[in-house]
């Protein structure tokens, strides 16, 4: 079958790893939104004592990729630490699904996203570490997260963040996009996705 | 199992008497009009035979048919010819959110020039709103432009209350149609319609791709596009392959035998879909209108709590091609701007799907569709957190 998709996306995707809910899990967390995209939820089982992951499994509501990189990751977290699964980079999951299209690229994003958020988020409800405290550093982490979908990489990498500033609740960005773009409107959506999840940004000034 | 083939919106499969009737004209008669010689005399009788041809099926004059390498080709053959050659009649161009990329992309083009265009939303069933087309017209209105039968949704506009609307105005406001979709699948007189300009294409009625033609009624000058040489047409300047066009009216010719007929037995197999799905998936709601207010070959459906990019990826592991809406799988990971225009969700345009048939499919060919779709759609659901979320609210609901 000739598709833009690895035999290994197609894999995953039609015979999805460690899928449905973990009736039992410590831990569950969700990113991503049906409002303007995709959504994925994670559940992890962590043995208190080892911090093992010990059993792990997803759901999602996506496309083909978004499916394929939400199982792979649970193959790929499973029987890891906290601490080593934390590491995992979405550019090593899309390599273990034999690479992605540029444009699906922020579909392993998303997935990494969602195990490292239920990864803090057990290490803050057990007390682990503390929450994270809002700084301009922490936006531009996030910021991070959001691929060009042109060339797979994401904008802070392609230095194709030009301004950033955080003063009274307020975000101003200038993002370097050419006019011609047809991506502009779905990266402006992403950096707003990513950002709105912090109850400390009350507005974002986003020029290009 | 064979390939089933459910998008021929896109494009369709070229008829083999097509194919046939186009070989001699790449083998031995292949000549371009010339004066005075015999081989050139007998190219212009030809290509003069295949314009009586397409002619016929518009109830037109001959003279009126000029053929253009495609249909985005002469909708930008009678768009921007039209208002280079008119902007002294009037700057302002009315057309909807919901047309065809090609007249958006000229509209937006003409208003970074200095026009003014008014964007005309569409109702829940895209049925572009005649009460702000009324409203709309004006002393400076020139033109006019809509698609017949909406691309994505199958919406037939109400020609005859369009013309009755532009009717009222002091002036005559030029009509211009793209008709790609909808020719060949409703009847179509664009002289009863009040249309001065129309779009068609070869390749989405079993014809070659890269031939169209515009209909352009007698009496309008439109400026020059393309400067070059006039082999075949004036304003399609340089050559055109003689082959596709004879193999345009052939598909013409195979269109129109009995179009009734065929008519019927496309909105046959779409009325199937449409009642299968609906008696056997939950959760669905139908994109456009349903009955003859629709063109025969579409149906397009949405699918509650599922992404239609794992879909047509799961239906094409399985030898079936569809479309979808979903900004997954569009180039700009933009959702329909069609679906999103008439109101939906970005969810339901995300799992909408969109099956547009021809006269070689048949209605096995649906049932096993239909069957396969019936396990994706509750596959997928079952992996969907959304359709989790709406199961334990059912619950939760239940137990209060």
């Amino acid at each position: 079958m000739n598709t833009q998709y690895s035999q290994k996306v197609l894999d995953h995707f039609m015979h999805p790893r460690n899928l449905g809910i973990l009736e039992l899990a410590d831990v569950k967390a969700t990113e991503g939104s049906p409002a303007c995209g995709d959504q994925v939820s994670l559940y992890l089982k962590v043995n208190p004592k080892t911090m093992v992951i010990e059993d792990i499994s997803f759901q999602s509501y996506g496309c083909a990729s978004n499916i394929a990189t939400a199982s792979i990751i649970t193959e790929m977290a499973k029987g890891k630490t906290l601490d080593e699964a934390e590491k995992i980079t979405w550019k090593e999951s899309a390599d273990a699904l034999g690479g992605l299209p540029a444009v699906k690229m922020h579909c392993s994003v998303l997935a990494v996203d969602t195990l490292k958020s239920a990864i803090k988020k057990y290490k803050i409800e057990h007390h682990l570490i503390e929450k994270e405290k809002f700084s301009k550093d922490l936006i531009l982490k996030e910021l991070r997260s959001v691929v060009y979908p042109n060339v797979g990489e994401d904008i802070v990498s392609l230095k194709m963040v030009k301004y950033l500033s955080f003063d009274k609740g307020v975000v101003t960005i200038d993002l370097d996009v050419p006019s011609f773009d047809p991506m502009r409107d779905n990266i402006a959506e992403e950096v707003r996705e990513h950002l709105g999840k912090f109850p400390e940004i009350k507005d974002i000034k986003l020029t290009m | 199992m064979k390939k089933i083939y459910f998008d021929n919106c896109l494009t369709s499969k070229t008829d083999k008497k097509v194919v046939t009737e186009m070989i001699p004209y790449f083998t031995e008669k292949y000549y371009f009009p010339e004066n005075f010689v015999s081989i050139g005399t007998q190219a212009s009788s030809d290509i003069d035979k295949s314009k009586k041809i397409i002619a016929d099926s518009l109830n037109v004059d001959k003279s009126e048919i000029h053929f253009t390498t495609g249909g985005t080709s002469a909708n930008n053959l009678a768009i921007k010819g039209f208002l280079t050659a008119n902007s002294n009649k009037g700057t302002h161009i009315i057309c909807s959110i919901i047309d065809y990329p090609d007249i958006l992309t000229n509209a937006s083009f003409f208003e970074k020039s200095g026009f003014e265009v008014t964007y005309l939303s569409a109702d829940w069933d895209g049925r572009i709103n005649l009460e702000e087309l009324k409203a709309a017209l004006r002393p400076d209105t020139v033109l006019f432009m809509t698609t017949l039968s909406n691309h994505t949704m199958g919406t037939i506009q109400d020609m005859p209350k369009i013309k009755e609307i532009l009717s009222t105005s002091d002036h005559h406001i030029y009509t211009h149609v793209d008709a790609c979709e909808a020719y060949a699948r409703m009847h179509i007189d664009p002289k009863e319609m009040g249309i001065d300009m129309m779009s068609i294409s070869a390749h989405k009625i079993h014809g070659p791709q890269g031939i169209g033609a515009l209909y352009l009624r007698k009496g309008i000058n439109l400026g020059q596009i393309k400067h070059g040489i006039d082999r075949i047409d004036r304003y399609e300047t340089g050559g055109i392959s003689v082959a596709l066009i004879a193999g345009f009216a052939k598909a013409v010719e195979l269109a129109f035998d009995n179009l009734d007929e065929k008519i019927a037995y496309m909105r046959n197999l779409s009325n199937h879909l449409l009642e299968r799905v609906q008696n056997e998936i939950p959760h669905i709601i139908v994109n456009g209108a349903i009955g003859e207010e629709r063109i025969c070959h579409n149906m397009n459906i949405s699918f509650s709590f599922i992404e239609g990019e794992a879909i047509t990826v799961m239906l094409d592991l399985m030898n079936i091609n569809v479309a979808t809406g979903s900004a997954c799988a569009s180039k700009g990971l933009k959702a329909n701007y069609i679906l999103m225009g008439t109101g939906r969700t970005h969810e339901q345009s995300h799992g909408s799907i969109k099956f547009t048939f021809s006269r070689f499919n048949t209605i096995e060919e649906v049932d096993y569709t239909v069957d396969k779709l019936k396990e994706i759609v509750q596959t997928l659901r079952e992996r969907s957190p959304l359709y989790t979320d709406y199961k334990n609210q059912i619950k939760e609901n239940k137990g209060e």
